[in-house]
């Protein structure tokens, strides 16, 4: 299975949300990183086929996903960013109600709709309306659903905001687990989460992929930017102000700086191992 | 099939279709009915008429029993009942004048015996004998004398013809009505009217301005509401999509349609048969209207102003769901479904009379009681009676805006 991206663009006007990405996918995980307004939904809509391209296609196995049209939408699992839900109804009977959409007979649909409930720890509030659920519990409800078909290309728009740290594990390993033999693409804010589960990183920065490659490989990129500074309190503000200040830590009577930099920022400062964020937090100053 | 089931429980689970459904069950049938036969309707008035009193029950049965000393209408039984509710007045003033005030069960027998509805024929009928000097003061049947009304069924025959000429119905179309009126049989079977009036004259035939409100709230909602719930990119990426969804979206709306209809008639129905049995169902309509052409019997017209109100409901339906296929809004769409239908309810009576009579067409704007009218629409060189193209024409419309909503509604939903 392969989903390949041609220079695929979309234009509202005069701004262009998505700029001729181009990217072929195989099964794996796929984490989708970018500063707000970088392009990761509007890339993602276009990939489930529900925003029209200004330019471009994507190709399923060859074949045009709009063309495949139901074929393509019995593959595809989708969480959007601001998921909508039926406030009065149950989180099974919502489960329920988007198995009827996707197809699944109804005794199927009620062992899926159970197993899901399950494994994203709804199961005990079940019969509880949605309206009543806090945010992480509807995130829930959304992740589930998005997995009731067993999608062989599951979208995640934001999938871990919302839940506590236990939550976003039990995602994660979720996620790991349903990945083999399936195409996932998640977006978030959250690298750690990224760091953790994506098998390759698309970096978006102004509409455009300005990167793309495995963790380890894109980190390479940010080696040799990364300083750490001690420095006063009072200093501390000033640097602040005129350098890209990844994190701040105070240890005793000063402040350690972690600086994202091309060259050297100061005499005293030291080299230091890239992360992933390091790479994000570069690329979103534009460096 | 799950899909049109779910979607249904999905409708029936929103706080606005039970608080609809409610009232409109509270309105139809407990206000209306209930305490229309109880009360409103047939109460027997408090004294000074201060109000009624909730004894309707007891004073059906009494107006029944009355009449069936008649049978039948003719200048014989007519007499007759002018002569009772002369000496029924004459015992009014002798109250007023020996105790001071009326006996209200006098008053109720009065009053309730079908003094409007004979006063009607009268005037109908009998317009030579009508006082000039006497109206306002009394009502007709108070001083007519009794030997003078003869020849009932022939004045109507004249009375019907000449309203048809003051009317500007003439040539082909006066005919084409007066054949529709032949088949109307005589001599008319006579009980108490009174009942009968009511339901087919407001209970039944106002039944669509109440359906209208609760429908176009409840289904404004249904595509529009999937916006406002945010849930289109959800429904999109199914494999279903929008197609299947918005075919079980239109059977859930014709089938609350109709749950609601059947909710509001059998509701209107078990009351009617709890208060008035079934008494009176073979008498002719034209006991109600003289001027009636229709060869019908009330139970016959109560059918038709329930196949009225069903046909212009699931017209209706349509298009609140047209219009709600293509707001993204539900509140507009509400709006443009009340303005479709209120619209031309409120302007009906200051238009030009060929607009009235298309606004007639309207899902739910014309009403059941036009059975008891002589209105006709030329079409293609035939007139055809107006009570046959106002029970279908609405329903038509609707099931002409269901392809447009479908259609619709998809290209809203792909952006």
């Amino acid at each position: 299975m392969e989903l390949s991206v041609d220079r695929l663009t979309k234009q509202y006007g005069k701004k262009i949300a998505v700029d001729c990405v181009s990217t072929v996918m195989k099964p794996g995980v796929y984490g989708l990183l970018g500063e707000n307004g970088a392009g990761k939904t509007t890339l993602m809509r276009m990939l489930c086929a529900i925003l029209e391209a200004t330019a471009g296609e994507v190709f399923l196995d060859g074949k045009e996903i709009c063309a495949l049209g139901a074929d393509y939408r019995d593959l595809l699992g989708y969480l959007p960013q601001d998921f909508g839900y039926y406030p009065n109804y149950t989180a099974r009977e919502f489960l329920l109600y988007m198995a009827a959409l996707k197809g699944i007979p109804r005794d199927m649909a009620k062992k899926r709709a159970q197993e899901l409930l399950e494994v994203v720890g709804l199961n005990e509030v079940e019969a509880k309306k949605i309206k009543t659920f806090s945010g992480g519990m509807k995130q829930r409800v959304g992740i589930a659903q998005a997995l009731l078909n067993q999608p062989k290309i599951l979208i995640l728009d934001e999938p871990t905001a919302g839940l506590d740290p236990k939550e976003r594990v039990r995602f994660r390993n979720l996620i790991s687990d349903y990945a083999a033999g399936r195409i996932v693409i998640l977006s978030t804010h959250i690298v750690s989460d990224i760091e953790a589960i994506a098998d390759e990183v698309l970096l978006m920065r102004k509409g455009k992929l300005i990167s793309q490659g495995t963790v380890p490989e894109l980190t390479k990129e940010a080696e040799g930017k990364v300083w750490e500074l001690a420095v006063s309190p009072k200093e501390a503000k000033v640097w602040q102000e005129k350098a890209a200040v990844a994190n701040l830590r105070h240890e005793g009577e000063q402040v350690v700086l972690r600086i994202l930099a091309d060259d050297k920022p100061a005499e005293e400062a030291v080299p230091c191992e890239a992360t992933l964020e390091d790479l994000y937090l570069y690329s979103v100053q534009g460096k | 099939m799950e899909l049109f089931r779910l979607e249904h429980k999905k409708l029936w689970r929103k706080n606005s279709t039970k608080i609809c459904v409610l009232l409109c069950f509270f309105y139809c049938v407990v206000f209306a009915s209930f305490f229309g036969y109880q009360c409103m309707s047939f109460g027997s008035y408090k004294e000074h008429h201060d109000g009624k009193n909730f004894d309707g029950y007891e004073n059906i049965r009494n107006c029944q029993a009355y009449f069936r000393k008649y049978g039948v209408l003719t200048d014989e039984t007519l007499q007759e009942w002018v002569r009772d509710s002369q000496s029924l007045s004459a015992q009014l003033d002798e109250e007023r004048r020996t105790q001071g005030a009326e006996n209200p069960e006098t008053v109720h027998k009065y009053y309730h015996t079908d003094l409007f509805t004979v006063n009607g024929w009268l005037g109908t009928l009998y317009p030579e004998l009508e006082r000039a000097d006497m109206l306002g003061v009394s009502v007709m049947s108070g001083y007519v004398e009794a030997e003078k009304l003869t020849g009932i069924y022939g004045r109507r025959e004249k009375a019907v013809d000449t309203f048809l000429e003051i009317s500007g119905q003439t040539g082909a179309e006066r005919d084409y009505l007066l054949r529709i009126g032949e088949k109307v049989k005589t001599p008319f079977s006579w009980k108490w009217v009174d009942g009968w009036s009511s339901v087919l004259g407001s209970m039944v035939s106002d039944l669509g301005v109440v359906l209208a409100l609760f429908l176009a709230i409840v289904l404004s909602a249904l595509f529009a509401g999937e916006w406002h719930d945010n849930t289109s990119p959800l429904l999109l990426t199914t494999k279903n999509g929008w197609k299947k969804l918005a075919a079980a979206k239109i059977f859930t709306g014709i089938a609350f349609t109709l749950e609601l209809f059947t909710m509001v008639a059998a509701g209107t129905i078990v009351f009617q048969l709890i208060y008035l049995g079934t008494e009176g169902w073979d008498m002719p309509i034209q006991m109600i209207k003289m001027y009636a052409i229709a060869p019908m019997n009330m139970l016959q017209a109560e059918i038709y102003e329930f196949a009225f109100a069903l046909l212009g409901a699931l017209g209706f339906a349509g298009v609140v769901m047209l219009f709600s296929a293509l707001c993204r809004n539900h509140v507009l769409a509400l709006l443009m479904s009340l303005a479709v239908s209120y619209g031309p309810m409120a302007f009906h009576d200051r238009v030009p009379m060929w607009l009235e009579k298309m606004f007639d067409l309207l899902p739910l704007v014309g009403s059941g009681s036009d059975v008891f009218r002589t209105n006709t629409f030329h079409l293609f060189g035939h007139y055809i009676w107006s009570p046959y193209l106002l029970i279908w024409v609405p329903f038509a419309i609707g099931i002409l805006c269901l392809r447009p909503a479908v259609k619709g509604w998809a290209r809203r939903m792909r952006v």
